[in-house]
Parts: structure tokens; C-alpha cells; sequence
């Protein structure tokens, strides 16, 4: 195939993760002609997608490190790029809580870090206002951090990726890129029967962000995959926690620690554990893990009860450093010393998502260090999202009945999901129809009884909206076909 | 032979674990432990030509479900539930389907009926 | 707007219907039912073999012909029945909030009764390790799919619970034409019926599996193979006994809870070990004028009992209902509506006075009602902690034994129920109900 109008494109992300359409949204900012490619079927398929879902505030990282100053930056603006984008966004503080007195020194050193960092606003507090803060997490102390936020990764994943598309860029999934070659200044990807050709190439492809630079010509990198596990519990224990709460991280290990984490939606968040493996798409959860991390989380929140847990999952960090050297490396963002016009985004991990929009503006920088951006006039800022029935007043639902009776029809018992927000799921800007994306987007299947109820009736909409039968639902794409066929 | 078999009664929940005792004409001539007398019917006929309830599923067009339920009349014998779910599979009936309806006539010479156990109305 | 209903029947499954058609008998006449699905009937519409029906009305109805007989009836006597709706909210005043494509609804009722059935427990639930592909299915969704939306969830299958919907769907899959490995029981009995091992199992050669559990599930995008692993008596895996096998989909069935979220929000208060209500010899829960039955009070095993529970409900409701109206505070301001039978033994106030507690002994899992009031004719409905054979179950006041029954063989999986007579709960201030050593 050659290059024609069509599959000629002034840049191409590879991956559509948090950073991935971070950038697309930052560039779709200018007269540029965009594709963002992605292996799986949906956006955030990745690490994005798989996190604990905290706006971090930037005392954890090395001062002078590009992870330490994105992260503050991301920080600053990250409530503004969510109602920009319609995405919840809920600046609940964190606490670091202290369990003897060996973690005051670590506390300190934190302390310190987010000095040198530039993070506002952090202080120390006794066990009495732990107590006052989180009633039912013990502790001797804490760190309090005022601006760490929780969000959705999804919904923001999904809000940059929509806008982007709004202001023009192109996203194309399942196409996984297996070839890179450069001709007469033009980059050729190949993803199976497909090509594209671009002038630029930014390598947001996480995980496998080393194999795609190599693919490119820039040899040398390695991604090392380190697993964290997660348990999400039931919303009936939103009660007993209001803020992110995390130990004192211990040297060696490239995470945070087991901790726990209040959800935008009310559900909380045990995990992550810490564990490299061998592949980078073994997303498997562990029974040691899963009896490691109850136990652990126990320890910071003692009425927790294994009832309580609804579902499991996990998520891979994509790290530059290690098992033997262990911590965390930085970020690197920049044009590849090796092939001009290759921009590497390699080793994102935490904090990465709350430093993907400050990523967007560093890889803008880039690009207008090498030719003179325009931009667009008509760029749209804002995107409207799904507007969530089970959190509106009375009047307000009664309203919404009104103009559109599919407000009235309740899919999802659980989480209080209308046929209207499946819908809107349904026919999202991006055109993803997978199981998971619905659920991503709206929510259904992500109470307690997991689809119980409405995964049936999700079925039936698939097919009466989009006429999808139901032997073709799949739950991620490719061949996560959910039946094997017809019964009759 | 006389033998003696053990055999759990599956007419109603009560599961009664009959002890059975069969001749030489294959004949029952004592049942025990059976909690009323359909233990003993159903302990004959468990051993001389065991029979089981058949029921499944009949496809349906333009209605509001796919497909309608059915249920044999009485029960037929074991050996030829599977022919005769694999005879309903070829069967397609039209909505609206009553209920009770009769959908095949002593099903492969059984003596049973297949009859639906619920209405389905036309798709609107 | 707000409307008055002197009853709101929650769910239009067995336990809502025959409520409903009971509450009319006792002349109650301004009944509503609400229920969520386009259709009532609720589970027993995908439940399509047959079995039902066998104590009540003496043959062995389907789920949907059982379902039928009680439709049939609530739509001759004309009780108000209205589908497609969801109850929002219920409050401790029985102000219920409903949300329909028609819109917001208020309703006040002098009574109401739970009737929301229960939900499956899931593959998160019970922490099963491994990939999370498509084709992990719970066994009540497996049997709509199939059953009622012609939908066939799989080729090779595993169920992971012996429980009488997963021993169903083995015998349902088989006969069109899935290929059922096996049936996993993590504990060394089956927590289902007897007969459907014998007819859905034995019939079909289909193993069954006893103290073995799934230890790991394989798959990127559908399941492509299962581990099971045999367990101890404490449910741990014995190192060395897994078993890969190759299927494309795994069914679970194991175990149902009681649907209570309604029930929660109202401030009903909730028996940790059945996942109800707890409730008196009336049914009533913690909240006066609200009553429960069917499976979001217990689990049953046989509907006939579900329907009996619902009968029991709707006949203290109409008693509710009535003597509120006669003291004149049938309106909406009414608080605490007041039974002249509620009253206590010397005619006390309700609250006043102290309800027997039961409580469930040695062997015992949960007895139900957990309260009674004195000198007055119960049936108790209960289960057993593990599978025995010849012995008895008693009734305790203290020292004194009051009913024993015994039973030729106790099993977990069926529900036990003993009726105590009036006179035989006379005098009683205290109740056990354990399994009798001689």
C-alpha cells in the first residue's frame, strides 16, 4: 500500500493510554493532521486503565527529577483539565500514616522531598487528628498531604481521548504496530494489513514503549513489568475511609506500598502489591498476593471483612529501573538521539497520570522546537460527558424522564445505571462497543453483583442500538467473544 | 438374580434413598425407605425403563422472546431425551404462542405431548 | 403528587404474587405490586425445568407454569400491578420512591412487604486468583442467557459449585450440546438437592467433583483453561493435586444473598448469617409495618415454601393494615401502626414488652423468625451446618425440651421447617433450637 491523503499524517501516537491521549489532545491544538494507533480495543487498555486512580501531589519523587516536577505541575492543573472535560475529580488529601516510630525519619525525608519539590500545603499530624481526619485507620502520625486528588482514569482517559478526536485526531484500535520504517523523511508503521506514514512518531506505547522505539531504529531501551494486584470492595464500605491512605513507603520495592484508596464512585481501592514478572500482558492475580494484600490492608483498616470485596484486578507498571536495582528511574521524554522525529514518552509510570497533560505540553515543545505550530482557530476546550441520573436531585431526574424516557429505565440495580447512560456509552465519540468499554464509560457491571443483573440487558441493547447480535459481543475485543453462538 | 439397589427417589424434594429389591424376572419386590407410595412407582420404573421429564426450549419468530418454553406431558424414557431435544432444535414456531400449547403430538412415539409452559406474545 | 396505598408489595416473583393474591383474601383491597421486569414471574420464568409445585399443589410444575398459576390469579382478583419500574427508595415510614420511563413516583403505604429475591455471589467475591477473559459466567445469568435469550455461553465448561442452579445448567448445557467437564464442590457434600445430582449429574455421567475448588483461571481474552485443586477440611488447597483442565468457560454457582439494599437504606436491620431481615413470627422486620419473605429473607431451596412465606407475609400485613385503619391512623402521619394483637401478653405496648429471642444451637446454622412473641402457634424454618444421617432436632426452653423430630438424613442444602403449636411455645421465655445428642 502506498501513501495516499488518507494514511499520510503529520504525527502518529502510538498508544492510547493516559500520556498517549494526553498528547493527542495537546496537539489537536494545532493545524496537525493526527492518528493515535492502539493494540487493544479501547483506550486506557493498559496501565492507565489499571492504577489506583490517585492525583498524586509530588513529594514522593526524587527532587530534580522530571517525574517530581510533572507531577506538581499535573497536580496544579489537573482540576481544571476535569471540568474542562466533564471528569470527576474529588481533592480528597492523603495521609502517610506512621506505625511506629522508624517511619517518622521517613516521614521527615518525605517532608522534605515535597520541599525541594515545590508541593504546598504538607504537614505533619498526631495520632488524635488521624483519628479526627480517618476514624477508623490507626496509625501514630501522618504526613498530610492537602492536594492529592482521586479521579477516574478511565472517564479521563476516555474525556481526553474524545476531545481530541473532537478537535480532529483519529484513533484507531486493535491495530497494533509491528513495523517502522523511514523513507524520504516519512515514517511507515505497519499494523498488520495496515500503514500509516508520518513525519513524527511519539512513542507513548508504555509497556511496550521499548519495543516500539527498537522497532523504530533506537535500540537500548528495556521495560521491566512489575505487577501490582488490587481488590475494589463494596460501596457499603465508603463509610470508613475519605482519603487515600498509605504507609510509609520502605526503601527497595518500585511502589507505594499497600494502601487504600477511596474511589470518585465510593468503593475503596486495596492494593497495589509490587512484583516483577516475566510478561508484560500477565495480568493474572495471585493467591499469595491476594491473601498478602487482605492482610496487609487489615493492618491499616481493621473493620475490613473479605465480604466485602467485590472484584479483583491488576495492573502493570512499566519501569525503567530493575528488580536488582529496584526504586524508580525518571521519565524520559525526548526526541530519540538516534532517529529524528521518534519522540520517546519510556518508563511512565506512577506518576504518570497525573503528570500525562504536562507530558502533552513537553512533547508540544518539542515538536515546536523543530517547525512552527499554527493554531487551530475553531479548537474545542471543553467535552461533555455521560451525565451520571443516580447523582442528580429529584427534580433533576424527573426533568430528564421527562425529555428522554430512557432516563426512566434503570439497567444496572446496583449502581443505579439508566438505559440513557448505557447509550451514551454505547455511541461514544471513539465508536468502541466492546463489554468493557461500556462498563468503563457508564459504569453498569461495576457493582456488587457484577453484571448479575444487567449484563443480559446490555446485550439486548448492544443489538437493538447498534444491531450487534449477540455471538459478536466481546468483552475487550479481538477474541474475547463472550458466547460461543445460538442455542437454537 | 435377586439383587438389591440403591437408588435415590427423584419425584419430590424429599430425595428418598430407596433400597430396592429386584427379582430374577427383574420385577421389584420390596422397596424401603421410600417416604410415600411414589417411591415404589417410581423405583419400578427406574428399573424395568427409566423415565425423566423432558424440558427445553423451542425457537420462536417475531416474538417478544427468542424462544418459548416446553415441557414433555408425562415422563418419557430416558434413553431418548437427547433425540427429542435435538428433534425440538429443528422446530421454529411463529408468535404469538399460547400457553399450554401444543407444539408436538406423542413426540417420537412416546405417548407424550410437547407443550409449551408459557405464553409469548408478537413482537411489537 | 404523593399516593396512598395501604399496601406496596416489592417484586413480583413468587414470594411478591402469592403476597399479593393473599392480601386480597384478607381483604385487603388497595394493593400495588411493583416490579422491575417488563414481565412478573421473576426467576422462575428463566427456571424452566421442572420440580415446582410438588408440596403446594401436589404436581411438578416448571418455573414459569408455578409462576403462572399465581399470575393468573392476582390478575382475576385485578390487584394493581406495575412493571418496568424500580423501587429508588424505602424509607422507615414506607414512603416508597420509584423510577420509571414514566417518571418519578411517591407512594405512601400503610404496609410493605420485601419481596426483592437475591443476587448471585461472584467470581470476585469468592477471590478466585488468575486472568479475568470472558467466559466466566454466574449460573442464574447462564441460565437466562440460554433459556430465554437463546444465547449459548459456551462448548467446554466447568461449574464450579454443586448448588441446584449450577446442577441445572449442567444437565440444560448438556442436553444442547455443551460438553460439561465436571461440577466442582469445594466442600466434601454437594449444597444441592439429592434429586438433581441423581437427574441432571448421575443421568449425563457428569462428574461431580467433591472438596475440590478452582485455584486458577487461564485466558487473555476467553478462558482458556481452569486448575482445580483438591482442598482440606479447612478449604485449603493440598499442594500437589491440581489438575489443568482445557475449557472455554467457567460457570459459577456458588451461593446466593439476599438483595437487601432496599431493605438497608429503610434501617431494617440485618442477620448477618441468612443476609435478611431479621425478623418476628410475623415477618415483620426491625421497621413496624414493613414484612419480608421469599429469598431476600432466606435463601429457600423449594418455592412452595417461598410462596408460603409470602402468604404468611401478606396475612400479618392485612392484620397490620387493618388495625391501623381502625385506630384511625391509617394516613401518612401515621408512625407505628399498632396491632391490637401486637400487644403484649398483659396487653402492653408492642415496643414495651419483651420479644422471645430464638437462637440457633449446636448444628444449627440460622433458625427463622429470630424473635417470637408469646403464646403463639410458629413455623420455624432453619438449616444444618454439615450433612448428618438419624438424628433429631429440638426445641429447647431452657433445660426443657419442648418438640423434637428426628430425621433420617440432614442435609444443608434442604430447609428444614417445624411448626410449634400454640400451646406448646406457652410459657416459654427462651428458645433454642440445636441437634439432639441421646
Amino acid at each position: 500500500m502506498t501513501a495516499n491523503t488518507d494514511n499520510i499524517f503529520d504525527i502518529v501516537i502510538v498508544g492510547a493510554g493516559a500520556v498517549g491521549c494526553a498528547v493527542a489532545r495537546e496537539l489537536s491544538g494545532f493545524d496537525l493532521k493526527i492518528a493515535v494507533l492502539e493494540k487493544e480495543s479501547d483506550v486506557a487498555a493498559g496501565t492507565s486503565g489499571r492504577n489506583s486512580a490517585v492525583v498524586h501531589a509530588g513529594f514522593n519523587n526524587k527532587p530534580g527529577s522530571l517525574m517530581a516536577k510533572l507531577c506538581v505541575e499535573g497536580n496544579e492543573g489537573f482540576e481544571k483539565v476535569c471540568s474542562q472535560l466533564h471528569v470527576p475529580y474529588k481533592k480528597t488529601g492523603k495521609l502517610i500514616v506512621a506505625f511506629d516510630e522508624s517511619d517518622f525519619a521517613g516521614i521527615d525525608q518525605l517532608m522534605e522531598n515535597g520541599r525541594k519539590n515545590g508541593v504546598k500545603g504538607l504537614e505533619f499530624v498526631d495520632a488524635h487528628t488521624v483519628k479526627k481526619l480517618e476514624p477508623h485507620v490507626g496509625g501514630i502520625g501522618a504526613m498530610l498531604s492537602p492536594n492529592t486528588a482521586i479521579t477516574s482514569p478511565f472517564i479521563y482517559t476516555v474525556a481526553l481521548a474524545e476531545n481530541a478526536a473532537q478537535n480532529g485526531v483519529e484513533f484507531y484500535f486493535e491495530t497494533e504496530v509491528n513495523g517502522v520504517s523511514k523513507r524520504d523523511g516519512l515514517f511507515r508503521l505497519t499494523a498488520g494489513k495496515k500503514h500509516f506514514f508520518s513525519r513524527y512518531i511519539i512513542n507513548s506505547a508504555g509497556l511496550y514503549s521499548d519495543r516500539i522505539a527498537a522497532l523504530a531504529g533506537d535500540k537500548g531501551y528495556e521495560i521491566y513489568p512489575c505487577r501490582g494486584e488490587y481488590f475494589i470492595l463494596d460501596k457499603r464500605t465508603s463509610q470508613y475511609l475519605s482519603m487515600p491512605v498509605y504507609p510509609v513507603p520502605r526503601p527497595g520495592l518500585g511502589g507505594l506500598g499497600v494502601h487504600l484508596t477511596p474511589t470518585v464512585e465510593g468503593n475503596i481501592l486495596i492494593g497495589p502489591s509490587a512484583e516483577y514478572i516475566k510478561s508484560k500482558s500477565d495480568y493474572s492475580a495471585t493467591k499469595g498476593v491476594m491473601d498478602q494484600l487482605f492482610k496487609e490492608a487489615k493492618e491499616l483498616l481493621p473493620a475490613l471483612e473479605m465480604k466485602h470485596i467485590i472484584r479483583s484486578y491488576t495492573g502493570i507498571r512499566s519501569k525503567l529501573v530493575g528488580p536488582k536495582t529496584g526504586g524508580y528511574g525518571d521519565f524520559i521524554i525526548e526526541e530519540s538521539g538516534v532517529v529524528p522525529g521518534l519522540v520517546n514518552l519510556i518508563g511512565i509510570e506512577s506518576p504518570g497520570l497525573t503528570a500525562s497533560v504536562p507530558i502533552g505540553r513537553m512533547v508540544r515543545d518539542i515538536i515546536a522546537g523543530k517547525e512552527e505550530l499554527v493554531p487551530k482557530k475553531d479548537f474545542i476546550a471543553e467535552r461533555k460527558g455521560i451525565t451520571p441520573f443516580r447523582e442528580l436531585t429529584l427534580e433533576q431526574k424527573e426533568k430528564l424522564i421527562k425529555e428522554c424516557p430512557e432516563y426512566g429505565e434503570i439497567v444496572c440495580r446496583c449502581e443505579g445505571i439508566t438505559k440513557k447512560e448505557i447509550l451514551d456509552a454505547i455511541n461514544n465519540p471513539l465508536g468502541v462497543t466492546t463489554l468493557a468499554g461500556i462498563k468503563y464509560r457508564a459504569r453498569p457491571m461495576m457493582g456488587r453483583c457484577q453484571g448479575g443483573y444487567c449484563l443480559t440487558r446490555i446485550v439486548d441493547i448492544l443489538k437493538e442500538q447498534k444491531g450487534i447480535e449477540p455471538e459478536q459481543v466481546t468483552l475487550r475485543g479481538n477474541n474475547s467473544k463472550l458466547f460461543t453462538g445460538r442455542v437454537k | 438374580m435377586k439383587t438389591n439397589r440403591e437408588m435415590v427417589c427423584i419425584v419430590c424434594p424429599n430425595g428418598c434413598r430407596l433400597n430396592v429389591f429386584v427379582d430374577e424376572q427383574n420385577r421389584v419386590t420390596r422397596v424401603e425407605n421410600a417416604l410415600c407410595r411414589n417411591g415404589k412407582t417410581y423405583a419400578e420404573d427406574e428399573v424395568q425403563c427409566p423415565k425423566r421429564s423432558l424440558t427445553s426450549t423451542v425457537k420462536v419468530k417475531d416474538g417478544t422472546h427468542p424462544l418459548v418454553s416446553v415441557r414433555s406431558s408425562k415422563p418419557i424414557p430416558k434413553e431418548k431425551l437427547q433425540e427429542a431435544v435435538d428433534t425440538l432444535r429443528l422446530l421454529e414456531l411463529t408468535a404469538p404462542v399460547d400457553f399450554h400449547q401444543v407444539i408436538v403430538s406423542d413426540i417420537m412415539g412416546t405417548g407424550a405431548d410437547i407443550v409449551t409452559t408459557r405464553q409469548i406474545a408478537k413482537a411489537r | 403528587m404523593l399516593i396512598n396505598k395501604d399496601l406496596i408489595i416489592v417484586g413480583a416473583g413468587p414470594a411478591g404474587l402469592a403476597a399479593a393474591v393473599e392480601a386480597r383474601k384478607r381483604g385487603i383491597d388497595d394493593i400495588l405490586v411493583l416490579e422491575r421486569e417488563p414481565v412478573a414471574g421473576g426467576i422462575l420464568n428463566q427456571c424452566i425445568h421442572d420440580g415446582f409445585g410438588l408440596i403446594k399443589f401436589n404436581e411438578a410444575l416448571t418455573g414459569p407454569e408455578y409462576a403462572r398459576k399465581y399470575m393468573d390469579e392476582a390478575d382475576e382478583m385485578g390487584i394493581e400491578l406495575i412493571t418496568n419500574v424500580m423501587v429508588q427508595e424505602l424509607s422507615s415510614d414506607k414512603a416508597v420512591t420509584t423510577v420509571s420511563p414514566d417518571g418519578i413516583r411517591s407512594y405512601q403505604a400503610k404496609a410493605v412487604i420485601l419481596a426483592m429475591g437475591c443476587r448471585e455471589r461472584t467470581r470476585g467475591a469468592i477471590c478466585i486468583p488468575g486472568t479475568r477473559p470472558a467466559g466466566v459466567f454466574t449460573a442464574g445469568v447462564a441460565q437466562n442467557l440460554v433459556n430465554i435469550r437463546n444465547v449459548m455461553i459456551g462448548k467446554n465448561i466447568i461449574i464450579l459449585g454443586s448448588g441446584d442452579i449450577g446442577l441445572i445448567m449442567a444437565r440444560r448445557l448438556t442436553l444442547e450440546g455443551a460438553n460439561v467437564l465436571a461440577v466442582v464442590e469445594k466442600l466434601p457434600y454437594s449444597s444441592g438437592l439429592q434429586r438433581n445430582i441423581t437427574q441432571c449429574l448421575d443421568d449425563f455421567g457428569i462428574p461431580l467433583l467433591l472438596s475440590h475448588t478452582v485455584t486458577n483461571i487461564e485466558g487473555r481474552e476467553r478462558v482458556t483453561a481452569v486448575t482445580i485443586s483438591r482442598v482440606d477440611e479447612k478449604g485449603n488447597t493440598i499442594r500437589g493435586t491440581s489438575k489443568k483442565y482445557d475449557c472455554d468457560t467457567l460457570i459459577l454457582s456458588v451461593g446466593l444473598i439476599p438483595e437487601n439494599e432496599l431493605s438497608l437504606n429503610a434501617g431494617i436491620e440485618i442477620d448477618h448469617v441468612t443476609g435478611g431481615p431479621r425478623v418476628d413470627e410475623k415477618l415483620q422486620t426491625s421497621v413496624p409495618g414493613i414484612f419480608a419473605c421469599g429469598n431476600v429473607l432466606q435463601v429457600h431451596d423449594l418455592v412452595d415454601y417461598v410462596s408460603a412465606e409470602g402468604e404468611l407475609a401478606a396475612g400479618s400485613a392485612a392484620e397490620y393494615i387493618g388495625s391501623s385503619t381502625a385506630d384511625g391512623c391509617g394516613s401518612v402521619d401515621v408512625g407505628v401502626g399498632v396491632n391490637a394483637e401486637d400487644k403484649g401478653p398483659n396487653g402492653e405496648n408492642p415496643l414495651s414488652y419483651e420479644k422471645i429471642s430464638v437462637r440457633a444451637g449446636r448444628g444449627i446454622r440460622y433458625v427463622l423468625p429470630q424473635t417470637i412473641r408469646p403464646g403463639k402457634a410458629v413455623t420455624f424454618s432453619m438449616r444444618v451446618v454439615k450433612p448428618d444421617r438419624e438424628k433429631t432436632v429440638c426445641f429447647k426452653a431452657g433445660d426443657r425440651i419442648i418438640k423434637k423430630r428426628k430425621y433420617t438424613a440432614l442435609n444443608p442444602a434442604e430447609m428444614i421447617r417445624m411448626d410449634l403449636s400454640q400451646n406448646e411455645l406457652k410459657d416459654v421465655s427462651e428458645l433454642e433450637v440445636c441437634i439432639y445428642e441421646d
